[in-house]
């Protein structure tokens, strides 16, 4: 009798459920939020709360993008890049009613452009990703190379004011799950995700499509809402830096990869849940502003993030070995 | 398209990895712009730079070729980079660091293979999470400041010359000559071979899968470790910032080389040249006054259609 195939050990582990390992997670983001309720006595302050929810949002909105992708067994490493081409768009002299839509087209044409090579070239998807962040990067520092120029004062109104007495970064975290939950639980695309995903996590790659679900689509699909949520997540840090940045978007697919490896999704597609990422979020949340609230160097923190991502994904059991 | 791709020309065509074909383009536009530039001294300066990339290419496609993937090279660079010059160790000699450099390497390539092939941990996430806290742990020992500076006799060493060659690129050639040799003559090459074809058609063959692609991790560890010397010995000292885009780049290179995940049509040469091509890339570009910028779209660009064209040939 090992302990991953008792009930407790099921539980824990995330051992056959389609919603992985969560609940470890979860009870460490309590752990964490109690200790540094008891530790600190800024943490539980309004105006830290707050700090929080806004500090966290870029990097919720892109991890829930980032799962669609890695429930299909992909990965899409061009989000950090796309989040800084957004802002570098936002910043641009242009009227608002011009650049937001503008920008939320380019990150669909950038998302499709992916699952395109991914899935008609058979481009392997970080190789095809990864080039994608080289070229928009590229193309973000040619518009606009260092840091600079003023975002549509809505766009700072959107990120900064409150709405019925609630800060509105708060809305920007109801819309972004009510619309993934809607797409993963609330519709047959999310079914056919988890489908395609399973069929590819068990080395079986048209398992879907034998049921006659049109994989090929439906992970090009994956890839655009990655990106567009990607786009999102650059108007609010737009909103919040108040100007474009080539670099604010450097190492955050790394961020987004983690807190949805850490939310109990499997990077091998077919297993995970819309509530592990939001833990996952949380969790790494948690831990920067603890660590700022202590003190810690954030050399240390970036440490503790990793030793957290692979405590956590070696913890989740699969069969397939590589990447 | 398809008619195109099953043209007997395409399939002759795309027998050869992409990077000869833009080696070749590269040297041309060379010759064409700066016929001067292209004698033994001035490129061995330039390939010179890119040796400790191409070391850890060597590393690279094996794991790439037991469809895995080591991106803890940034981390095994900055962590020797660290030991050999923040001065831990007084008075250590050149032998003592050697030795230090390849434990380290063989320990982090073998806990890479073991979470890989054992714990079946997601290659990408295992060695970028052990990157990172390297990357991490190395930058709180230092304070983010450069830790000093490196002993003499690393960059007396890197600037000898070997038969007429700078013995750095003369190292390389030899190293890569032996990982051909290694592929090609061993058994464990035939392994690496046949997991990369298929993972359960090798293992109903009785090919020990998990035992090769540790090995594959191990040597990987091994190789990034010898261009963690190389790269130290070039620039002559510590840094916290020094190799963090080699991995990234020896993936690209690999790629380049007509090694992607599991098939090797491109060898060990094929990545060899790769390597040299992101050398010469980066003398036109910057003759031509490309950016930084420009740059990084021709980088991505030239990785991205290479992958195309394997991509295209693959069968689904």
């Amino acid at each position: 009798m090992n302990f991953s195939s008792s009930t407790f050990g099921k539980l824990l582990t995330g051992r056959g459920s389609r919603q992985g390992l969560w609940l470890l997670p979860f009870a460490i983001a309590l752990a964490m939020a109690l200790w540094l309720a008891v530790t600190t006595s800024q943490f539980g302050q309004w105006s830290n709360l707050a700090n929080l929810v806004a500090q966290g949002m870029p990097l919720l909105i892109t991890a829930v993008g980032q799962m669609f992708v890695v429930l299909v067994g992909g990965l899409d490493l061009s989000i950090g890049s796309v989040v800084s081409f957004t802002t570098a768009i936002l910043a641009l002299d242009l009227p608002g009613y011009v650049t937001i839509p503008g920008v939320f087209l380019f990150a669909g044409l950038i998302g499709a452009t992916n699952g395109y090579c991914i899935t008609r070239l058979n481009v392997h998807p970080i190789v095809a990703t990864l080039s994608m962040q080289y070229v928009v990067l590229g193309i973000t520092r040619v518009l606009r190379p260092v840091s600079g120029g003023t975002v549509p004062e809505g766009v700072r109104w959107l990120v900064e004011g409150s709405l019925f007495g609630l800060p509105l970064p708060i809305l920007w975290g109801i819309a972004t799950l009510l619309v993934a939950w809607k797409l993963l639980y609330g519709s047959r695309y999310g079914l056919h995700l988890f489908a395609i995903g399973g069929g590819v996590a068990a080395c079986s790659d048209d398992a879907a499509r034998n049921f006659g679900i049109p994989a090929s689509r439906n992970i090009l699909l994956a890839y655009v809402i990655c990106s567009l949520f990607a786009a999102l997540a650059g108007v609010f840090l737009a909103g919040r830096i108040v100007s474009g940045d080539p670099n604010v978007g450097l190492l955050m697919e790394l961020d987004a990869i983690t807190a949805v490896a850490i939310g109990g999704t499997q990077l091998s597609g077919g297993v995970g849940s819309l509530h592990g990422t939001v833990i996952g979020v949380v969790v790494l949340a948690l831990l920067s502003n603890g660590m700022n609230l202590l003190n810690v160097t954030p050399f240390v923190q970036t440490a503790v993030k990793g030793i957290l991502l692979m405590a956590v994904v070696a913890l989740q059991s699969r069969k397939k070995i590589g990447l | 398209m398809s008619a195109l791709v099953n043209s007997t020309l395409f399939r002759r065509v795309s027998k050869v990895p992409p990077s000869y074909y833009l080696l070749v383009v590269l040297l041309v536009i060379l010759f064409v712009a700066r016929p001067q530039m292209l004698n033994a001294n001035v490129l061995g300066v330039f390939v010179r730079q890119v040796v400790p990339l191409g070391i850890l290419v060597l590393g690279q496609l094996l794991v790439m070729r037991v469809k895995s993937i080591d991106l803890s090279g940034g981390g095994v660079i900055l962590l020797i980079n660290y030991c050999i010059s923040s001065g831990i160790f007084p008075g250590a000699s050149l032998g003592f660091y050697v030795v230090l450099a390849l434990a380290t390497g063989l320990v982090i390539g073998l806990f890479n293979g073991v979470m890989v092939a054992k714990r079946r941990v997601s290659a990408v996430i295992v060695t970028l999470a052990l990157s990172i806290v390297l990357i991490g742990f190395v930058q709180y020992l230092s304070s983010g400041k450069p830790p000093g500076d490196v002993p003499k006799i690393f960059a007396e060493l890197f600037n000898t010359r070997f038969a007429g060659l700078p013995s750095p690129v003369v190292f390389w050639i030899a190293l890569t000559a032996l990982m051909a040799l290694l592929l090609s003559q061993t058994v464990f090459g035939r392994f690496v071979t046949a997991v990369g074809e298929s993972m359960p058609a090798a293992h109903f063959s009785g090919v020990p899968v998990e035992r090769t692609v540790i090995l594959a991790h191990t040597l990987a560890g091994l190789m990034a470790a010898i261009a963690a010397l190389v790269q130290t010995a070039s620039i002559a000292v510590g840094s916290v910032r020094v190799g963090l885009d080699l991995p990234i780049l020896s993936v690209a290179a690999t790629i380049l080389g007509g090694v992607v995940f599991g098939r090797g049509e491109g060898g060990v040469w094929g990545p060899f040249f790769g390597v040299l091509c992101f050398a010469f890339l980066f003398v036109v570009m910057t003759m031509f006054g490309v950016g930084d910028a420009g740059k990084l779209v021709a980088q991505g660009l030239i990785i991205l259609f290479a992958a195309i064209f394997y991509g295209l040939r693959a069968d689904k």
